[in-house]
């Protein structure tokens, strides 16, 4: 306040005023620092072109172009639907995490594997079921979080272990690529395109698809509208006569059947059904919650875009992909690495700046 | 004139507050009665090497959890302990293989550069103002990118036993036969216990995962606190990284992936809150002992090694739900 | 008494405070003796809590003294009251659930040897202490969290006296007490008082000021009124000091239709909130429950509203029996209610205006209640903006960007999207600027005229006054007078503020008198 004569009624409580000799470049550079998904697009076409500088300049060990950005996009496709889980519940608030994603992409895959590859089920059916065990596992972290209690980090620990503990002793800790599994693979091979480049097929058919389902559920329905609110403020939720359980119980059996999915391409793209698809390495849980994080998505709840989610699993895909073409051999796996965690505390350090800023946004 | 004691509403049995927790008591028994029953059932069980395999094989995670106790205990938690353990047996073991340095150097080294680590967590935590897991998801990566750097995409082999003390074998059994690295568990959580239990500062983590706010208010000194329990963790985790390379020979390059899980799991199962304010590190060590005891017990039944995982998921629920049946209980009175 | 001979310990002389267009103390001159128990009475919104924070530090006067032992004390610092011995203990008890009452006395100021708690010796301090104030020693070594919140109340303060304060200010803390442990709590007062600290207490229960208290000082709009020996003055004569003599202004003279009762109790209960409520609201009826904080009124809103459901007693909507036992119940009975805590229990702060409102009839403003009709509802955020004359650019604006009494005019537009058959409001005006409140009481009225039942919880007399055609007063969770518009504001007052009986409330007007306790 830059007045010093007492100030009406009203304006007391009202936010400050900003500066009005604000130049129109710096209110640009706030709006690109508020808006994640404004900053994210343009830390997208830094990073393109940048590699696309050096890839004209032979730095890289590959050209940095169209047709390999969208042959990138395969890895885009578990990443991003995990990150959408990840946001849905995250958004769910009160310290809601899937910790169990992996393991369920784990065991709902193998399940696929048996019903397709050792039964000899048909496949459309045994895809649809794949996805609703997948929502099974999902509902059973909801049962523990949102109707008895349970922390959600602890419940979905506990659950990424016992899952990924029966994904294990299901073919005892052999993968099943039998033919029927190995045909599979046609889901995901790449689209001969005219004018644009190749697209792997599972982003046409699963990706999109996928994410078209969420930005609807969140944005359009009644469902999105509970999730958010019970994820800014669950009492005023409950008196506002939101079943504040019954849709966080939602939020994770829906996180449940993105990962059912995930595990449907994960078994299509590899051509076999994998018992520890959705734990090698750092497991698949930390970087879609990475994802989620880079996306906007507030820890605390109740804030986060799923244009957001979508522009920073593109970001990080692409930015991937160009560091494996800048160092050879393992470097550029273990520089990812580094990438991901860097990018994932940075933008956390920005979320916690532009809320503060925001003020009053827990 | 009444007291407090003759109001009518305030003469029911009240707890006070106890050198060992109920959850711990509960902990003790199931583990000996595992003990009982694998004793009686096999014949390997109750045979020294069995009993020290199962205690050297949650030496490492015991130990980490003796800093993760505090960390959680102030409503934080640290899940890049499992990529600092990698730092740290890559560089531990290279400066043995290479530059043969003696073994109180190669500890010394292990645990100023764990310190050094969890320093750098604490001090994002406290300063950066961001949540802790996303801190520590996203140092998973860092560290585990410095290690990989540091491996230079080879394992490393041939490393000498200089650290043997630490090891699981003939040179690290100590007294009455228990290897040193569980001995060690043992003295340092006792050293713990004993702090957070006794001292002003020890005191004061319950106070701040109780409530932050309040704590700052009282003068507690909340960021230098925080930092601390961090700071902690990492000089455990460069012990723990002495135990795991103890024998010498090899460091893979996946050493110390999904540690952290397992501390964690030992922690919670040991009765620590994940919501802040209440655990104790003796909890954390019969939790890790209780993880040690299936797992052999698992491979002693011929059962399948995939079940322990399986059995660590249900401990877990269990443990934390009994938790929450207590604590309802006592909010509904 | 000899108390009013001795030298004053804290002095405030032409205190002056503003907030934005709030002239909130106006030259206020305030003494405290040593050894004397100070009340301070006043109003909702009279400039107590004000000055309280002023004397402890939490904010800084525009104007005006303070003076410990005759010396100035810096303004505007905690730190600086509290090393001139100036204690404060608040209504919610700032303590550590997981440590013991012992830790929680000494937490920050641990008697330590080489770092080591030194317990032994903690505990025998704070048991003492505990005795020295008529409580029981053996709960040293209780962790809090095991403790009544009642006996946390008492512990705080234990804490604050350990600090060994001159001034100890408590503020309200008999609200949640029962009359047993107000008794424990009166004991520890007055052997305070006795070893030299000076209390300045707070309190809406007028009918403990005789007991406990040396002197009154009364506030009334920012102004000390009166202040003086307590022995001088009746619970009455408090009372009337407290409203002055002015009528409340622009009172509704208006009819009630005839009819029966929407919603009737029969001897609604819940264990420790409230027991045996009979009342019954007709279409087109503002029924005010007046109480003051911890009286229950708010308890009796919430179980019509099934958050916390009553236990005992009936419900009955158009004469038929219901069952209340989630605001899902309430709902689809026709009741809604607007929560007293708008940033707690109210508003979703970064959403937008619209998703506030809309918020509670997802249903409704759906099609196939799936697919959300975001016309509609932005049309209905848009008509509510425009008919109760929400100040803001359009129903895209958050709710966190608007003024208190904007946010609040938000959450009551929430309960009006469906005209509610019986709306409930708890502290409609609760931390609301004049126009905004004045704007709500005529909504509350309109609503009345268009046949709804409203049922208005509130500890703000003026309002009871202006808005209720009838005003049912509880204290200690029991209905136990009411009276009819044209009420006495003294009247009402006395019959919230202390047992003064049937009898002597009866003086005036009320019209019937209910079960008293």
């Amino acid at each position: 306040m830059t007045t010093n004569t007492a100030a009406p009624d009203q304006t007391r409580e009202d936010r400050p005023a900003p500066g009005r000799e604000r130049t129109q470049w710096t209110r640009a550079v706030r709006f690109v620092l508020s808006e994640r998904v404004a900053l994210l697009s343009v830390l997208l076409v830094v990073v393109v072109a940048w590699f696309w500088f050096l890839g004209q300049n032979d730095y890289l060990v590959a050209p940095y172009d169209a047709d390999y950005l969208a042959s990138a996009l395969e890895t885009m496709v578990p990443l991003c639907l995990l990150g959408l889980a990840e946001f849905i519940v995250i958004v769910s608030g009160r310290g809601g995490i899937d910790l169990s994603v992996g393991s369920i992409v784990s065991l709902s895959g193998m399940a696929l594997g048996f019903m397709v590859g050792e039964w000899g089920w048909p496949v459309i059916p045994a895809l649809a079921l794949t996805v609703l065990i997948g929502g099974i596992l999902g509902a059973i972290n909801g049962v523990l979080v949102a109707y008895l209690g349970f922390p959600a980090l602890i419940a979905t620990l506990a659950t990424y272990y016992a899952y990924g503990s029966l994904a294990l002793l299901s073919n005892d800790k052999a993968p099943i690529s039998t033919k029927p599994i190995q045909d599979l693979h046609s889901l995901t091979r790449a689209l001969d395109l005219p004018v644009v480049p190749d697209l792997p097929l599972q982003v046409l058919t699963f990706l999109v698809p996928t994410v078209v389902v969420v930005w609807l559920l969140v944005n359009r329905t009644t469902f999105g509208r509970r999730l958010y609110a019970i994820g800014t403020n669950d009492v005023a939720a409950r008196f506002a006569n939101i079943d504040v359980r019954q849709t966080r119980f939602r939020a994770y059996l829906a996180a449940g059947l993105l990962s059912g999915v995930v595990a449907v391409v994960t078994v299509a793209q590899f051509a076999s059904a994998r018992p520890d698809a959705g734990s090698v390495g750092n497991g698949m849980a930390l970087p879609a919650i990475t994802i989620a994080v880079l996306g906007g998505v507030a820890i605390s709840g109740g804030l986060g875009r799923v244009a957001g989610v979508v522009v920073a699993a593109l970001l990080v895909v692409w930015l991937n992909a160009g560091i494996l073409l800048a160092y050879e051999g393992s470097d550029g796996s273990q520089v990812q690495l580094f990438a991901l965690g860097a990018v994932l505390v940075l933008s956390a350090l920005l979320n916690a700046v532009t809320l503060r800023r925001r003020g009053g946004a827990r | 004139m009444t007291g407090l004691a003759q109001a009518a509403p305030l003469r029911r049995r009240r707890p006070v507050a106890r050198a060992v927790e109920g959850q711990e008591l509960a902990l003790v028994a199931v583990i000996a009665l595992l003990w009982l029953a694998l004793s009686v059932g096999t014949d390997t069980f109750l045979t020294g090497s069995n009993l020290r395999n199962i205690v050297f094989g949650v030496a490492a995670v015991a130990i980490i959890g003796i800093g993760m106790t505090p960390i959680i205990v102030t409503g934080g938690i640290d899940v890049s302990v499992g990529s600092m353990v990698a730092v740290v047996m890559v560089v531990v073991a290279k400066l043995i293989r290479d530059s043969g340095v003696s073994a109180p150097l190669a500890v010394a080294v292990a645990v100023g550069l764990g310190l050094a680590l969890g320093c750098v967590n604490g001090l994002l935590v406290s300063l950066g103002g961001i949540h802790p897991i996303i801190v520590t998801f996203g140092m998973l990566n860092v560290f585990r990118f410095v290690a990989l750097r540091i491996f230079d995409s080879k394992q490393v082999t041939g490393v000498p036993d200089t650290l043997a003390w630490f090891g699981g074998g003939q040179a690290g059994r100590g007294l009455l036969g228990i290897p040193n690295a569980w001995w060690l568990a043992m003295v340092l959580a006792a050293l713990m216990w004993c702090y957070m239990r006794y001292w002003a500062t020890g005191r004061h983590w319950y106070a701040i995962g109780n409530d932050a706010t309040a704590a700052r208010l009282a003068g507690i000194k909340v960021r230098q606190r925080t930092v601390a329990a961090y700071a902690l963790t990492g000089a455990l985790v460069g012990l723990a990284g002495c135990v795991l390379i103890g024998s010498g020979g090899l460091v893979q390059q996946n050493a110390g992936t999904g540690l952290e899980l397992q501390v964690i799991a030992a922690v919670v199962i040991g009765g620590t809150s994940i919501l802040g304010g209440r655990g104790t590190v003796l909890g954390t060590l019969l939790g890790a002992l209780l993880v040690g005891t299936v797992t052999s017990a698992i491979t002693l039944l011929g059962w399948r090694s995939e079940l322990t995982e399986l059995f660590i998921g249900l401990f877990i629920l269990v443990a934390v739900g009994v938790d929450l049946v207590r604590e309802r209980r006592r909010s509904a009175r | 008494m000899t108390t009013a001979e001795a030298p004053p310990v804290l002095r405030l002389t032409g205190i002056e405070k503003r907030y934005g267009g709030v002239h909130a103390l106006r030259g206020v001159d305030f003494w405290l003796a040593r050894g004397e128990v100070h009340a301070l009475v006043g109003e909702n919104g009279a400039g107590k809590s004000t000055l309280i924070k002023i004397v402890s530090g939490a904010e800084t006067p525009d104007a005006g003294r303070i003076e410990i032992d005759g010396h100035p004390l810096p303004a505007g610092s905690t730190t600086s009251a509290l090393s001139a011995g100036i204690a404060t203990v608040y209504q919610e008890p700032q303590l550590f659930g997981e440590l013991t009452v012992a830790e929680n006395v000494f937490i920050g100021r641990e008697l330590r040897r080489a770092g080591v708690v030194r317990r032994g010796r903690q505990h025998d301090a704070v048991v003492r202490l505990l005795e020295d104030i008529g409580l029981d020693g053996a709960v040293a070594d209780v962790r809090v969290a095991d403790l009544s919140v009642a006996e946390q109340q008492l512990v705080s303060i234990a804490k604050a006296f350990a600090s060994q304060p001159r001034v100890l200010i408590l503020d309200e803390p008999s609200a949640i007490l029962t009359d047993h442990e107000i008794e424990t709590l009166f004991g520890a007062i007055r052997r305070m008082r006795d070893s030299g600290v000076a209390v300045i207490y707070i309190s809406h229960r007028l009918d403990e000021l005789a007991q406990i208290t040396d002197r009154v000082t009364v506030l009334r709009d920012g102004q000390v009124v009166a202040s003086r020996p307590t022995r001088e003055l009746s619970v009455r004569a408090v009372a009337e000091l407290m409203v002055g003599h002015t009528l409340a202004t622009g009172q509704v003279r208006r009819t009630v239709p005839d009819g029966e009762p929407v919603l009737a109790t029969t001897g609604l209960g819940r264990r420790g909130v409230f027991a045996g409520v009979d009342l019954a609201i007709r279409p087109g009826e503002v029924v005010a429950l007046y109480g003051l904080v911890g009286s229950g009124a708010a308890g009796i809103a919430r179980a019509l509203y099934g958050i916390d459901p009553a236990d005992s007693g009936t419900v009955r909507i158009d004469g038929a029996v219901v069952t209340l036992r989630s605001p899902a119940d309430a709902v689809r009975h026709g009741v809604t209610m607007l929560p007293a805590n708008r940033k707690v229990q109210g508003i979703f702060s970064t959403k937008s205006i619209a998703f506030n409102i809309s918020s509670a009839h997802l249903r409704l403003l759906s099609r196939v209640g799936l697919w959300l009709d975001r016309g509609r509802e932005r049309a209905v955020a848009r008509d509510f903006i425009k008919r109760i004359a929400i100040k803001a650019p359009g129903p895209a604006t958050l709710v966190g960007n608007l003024s208190g009494g904007n946010q609040q005019k938000v959450v009551l537009a929430r309960q009006l999207v469906q005209r509610p058959r019986i709306l409930l409001l708890e502290e409609p005006t609760q931390g609301v600027d004049v126009g905004a409140k004045d704007e709500i009481h005529r909504i509350i009225v309109e609503l009345a005229d268009a046949g709804s039942a409203v049922l208005v919880v509130s500890s703000d007399l003026p309002e009871v006054l202006q808005v209720a055609d009838r005003i049912l007063v509880v204290r200690a969770g029991q209905v136990v007078a009411q009276f009819d518009r044209g009420a006495r504001q003294a009247d009402v007052l006395a019959a919230a503020a202390a047992d003064v009986g049937p009898r002597a409330a009866a003086a005036s007007s009320p019209t019937t008198e209910v079960g008293a306790a």
